[in-house]
């Protein structure tokens, strides 16, 4: 699987200097294979041995085979090893993650190696926070990293008998505030703020709630092209939990401002540039779906028009517009 | 810009793979190896040229990457077994009709079902093998390959559709675990499985709408299709993306021409084969899965393929349809 890597013309030249590079490198690398498979076949669970899982891995860190292999010597000489043997470990992956940061195996030999660590097992967790944070500071989209954010954090929280859903809340803030069109942080605020009312973190709920249609109405009004806040908006005004604790008076008001104001950015956006923002189309629909199964008198249904209009403007996505309407009362 | 299908081309690109035995590349892909066959062979069996490849070897590859100890396959000979490599080994048998080298076997039988079952977890997920890395796509994995053994079981299936069920997010995509953010390729794993088990009926229309909502707007501008928002676009959700429509019978919510013209921009009219996008290094993967968009919306004569095992119907109509 390759990704990203441009297309290159090879003339005769170069493929024979490749061929002739690759030549030393496919020979030391059978060979170490060989030797891998032979200490394998004949149980060998040496220090040596793990030296020899290194040099194979740092040649090829996508080698599973390779990585079980070196689980299954360390555990069983666990006891010969020292704490710098760990340290040493840990420092191991990180080099080759910093190298491959989309391999699998890495990630799943870091965390093995974490879970098996012999001392300080909060203190180890969370210094790997630091690990992570830094991570997503280069690359804040990284789906790795996000997944593994939420894996060190579930275990700092199972060691330290405490929620940190409140620090990460203020994360996710912070990154959204860097990155309006951050999409994995919106898709955690959306974890993170289900998980605090059912657990019944926020004190004052419908405070919390009504800072929240604050922030996205910013949002909005700061940038209303990417899709991110706009799937983060369909979650809030659908969210059942949110719904109910509002006043039946408040979440109309929501709704009703919601759209006012994605009419208002679309009108704005007409007379700039001459161009419908499809988004606020589409979440006008959205909302209009809640008021009809609410029951809200809806004044001036912009349904109908809106789906025919989205035809024409998403042409891409119009046999979905066409199912939309053909559903509409 | 190209806009004809090299298919001529692809055959030879396919049938070259097994020569580059001189690159470094070669042997460095060795922990793929048995699922590039099975790229391949999907890719030739799209393209009507199955017998490019030479049934009795391919085979015997199957057949040295199983692993004795443990059962299930490994991607290479003496290589550890893994659910990946399993699944792959499974559907390179069935394509070409030598399943019954395990399942007329009884102790690979054996050996291997309780190789996929020992893998579930208490809460229906999935590890890949016995070092715990969870992910949907293991569940895809054992319920794909338990599916073409014809040995699923209501005790294996109700707790991996409970836990796939549980990777399904709010905006309509699904996560390699719950709580995880949507991802394309996680879309096929999730739907792809709970087709294959017949449960798709466990989602309600409304959450079907959602889910082809969430996918449709995966479609960016020049045509191709993206995993996540904010992504570029990759051949490679050609097929996660449309797959899952297509489970969902929501094919027509993307423009498949503008989709085509994007995998037909992706290839490479030298030496064949496809790549992520326009102008980048092809390589198998994206071949096949470009191919295979390409037979969902029904380009030109290629074979059909099944958007539910990814494998041409002359193959997946030998699997047994659960329940049985």
């Amino acid at each position: 699987m390759q990704h990203g890597i441009k297309r290159r013309q090879w003339t005769k030249d170069l493929l024979d200097q490749k061929r002739e590079d690759d030549e030393k490198k496919i020979a030391s690398y059978k060979s170490l294979v060989k030797s891998m498979f032979q200490c394998r076949d004949n149980d060998d669970y040496t220090y040596e041995a793990i030296e020899l899982t290194t040099n194979l891995l740092d040649m090829n860190p996508e080698f599973n085979t390779a990585w079980n292999y070196r689980r299954d010597i360390i555990s069983s000489i666990k006891t010969q090893l020292d704490l710098g043997f760990w340290k040493n470990e840990l420092k191991f992956t990180m080099i080759q993650l910093k190298k491959f940061p989309k391999v699998y195996w890495i990630w799943n030999h870091r965390v093995w190696t974490l879970d098996n660590f012999p001392s300080q097992q909060l203190t180890i967790w969370q210094g790997e926070l630091t690990v992570v944070d830094a991570l997503l500071e280069l690359d804040s989209r990284n789906f790795h990293g996000w997944h593994y954010r939420r894996m060190v954090i579930s275990k700092i929280e199972e060691l330290s008998h405490s929620s940190l859903n409140k620090k990460e809340f203020d994360y996710v803030t912070s990154k959204i505030n860097k990155n309006i069109s951050n999409y994995s942080a919106w898709h955690q605020r959306v974890q993170l703020i289900t998980d605090m009312l059912s657990k019944d973190q926020i004190t004052d709920k419908v405070d919390f709630i009504k800072k929240e249609i604050d922030y996205i109405t910013n949002a909005i009004f700061t940038d209303a092209e990417d899709q991110s806040v706009w799937f983060y908006i369909v979650w809030m005004v659908k969210f059942p939990t949110i719904r109910a604790l509002l006043s039946k008076e408040d979440y109309s008001n929501f709704l009703r401002e919601l759209k006012d104001n994605a009419l208002m950015i679309n009108a704005d956006e007409v007379d700039f540039s001459g161009k419908e923002n499809v988004w606020c189309l589409k979440i006008v629909l959205e909302i209009e779906i809640i008021q009809r199964l609410l029951c809200e008198p809806i004044v001036e249904a912009v349904s109908k028009d809106y789906l025919e209009k989205l035809i024409k403007l998403d042409p891409l996505r119009q046999n979905r517009y066409r199912f939309l309407l053909s559903k509409l009362p | 810009m190209v806009v004809e299908l090299l298919k001529e081309k692809h055959i030879e690109y396919v049938k070259s793979l097994d020569s580059k035995t001189e690159t470094l590349e070669y042997w460095l892909s060795e922990h793929l190896r048995l699922n590039g066959v099975y790229w391949g062979l999907t890719a030739l069996c799209i393209l009507d040229s199955k017998d490019t490849f030479k049934k009795e070897d391919v085979v015997d590859f199957v057949m040295s990457c199983w692993n004795d100890k443990t059962g299930g396959f490994g991607p290479f000979p003496r290589h550890d077994a893994h659910l990946l490599a399993t699944l792959s080994g499974l559907q390179i048998l069935l394509t070409f009709n030598s399943i019954e080298l395990i399942t007329k076997n009884e102790q690979k039988l054996e050996q291997i079902l309780q190789f996929i079952r020992g893998n579930q977890l208490e809460d229906g997920s999935f590890q890949g093998d016995r070092f715990g890395e969870v992910d949907a796509r293991f569940s895809y994995n054992a319920l794909s390959s338990l599916s073409i053994l014809g040995r699923l079981t209501p005790e294996v299936v109700n707790p991996a559709v409970a836990h796939i069920l549980k990777c399904l997010n709010f905006d309509g995509g699904f996560g390699l675990c719950p709580g995880a953010e949507s991802h394309a390729s996680m879309a096929f794993t999730c739907l792809g499985a709970l087709s294959i088990v017949n449960k798709l009926d466990l989602l309600s229309p409304d959450q079907i709408d959602t889910i082809g909502w969430w996918l449709c707007e995966r479609q960016v501008p020049e045509g191709g299709l993206n995993g996540r928002p904010g992504k570029l676009p990759d051949v490679c959700y050609s097929w996660w993306v449309l797959s899952s429509l297509a489970i969902i019978k929501k094919l027509n919510w993307i423009d498949s021409s503008k989709l085509s013209e994007f995998i037909l921009d992706s290839q490479d009219d030298i030496k064949g084969g496809i790549a992520d996008r326009p102008g980048n290094e092809v390589d198998v993967f994206h071949t096949v899965f470009g191919l295979a968009g390409l037979s969902l919306v029904g380009f030109h004569d290629l074979v059909k393929i099944n958007p539910t095992y990814c494998m041409t119907y002359d193959v997946t109509d030998k699997i047994p349809k659960y329940p049985y």
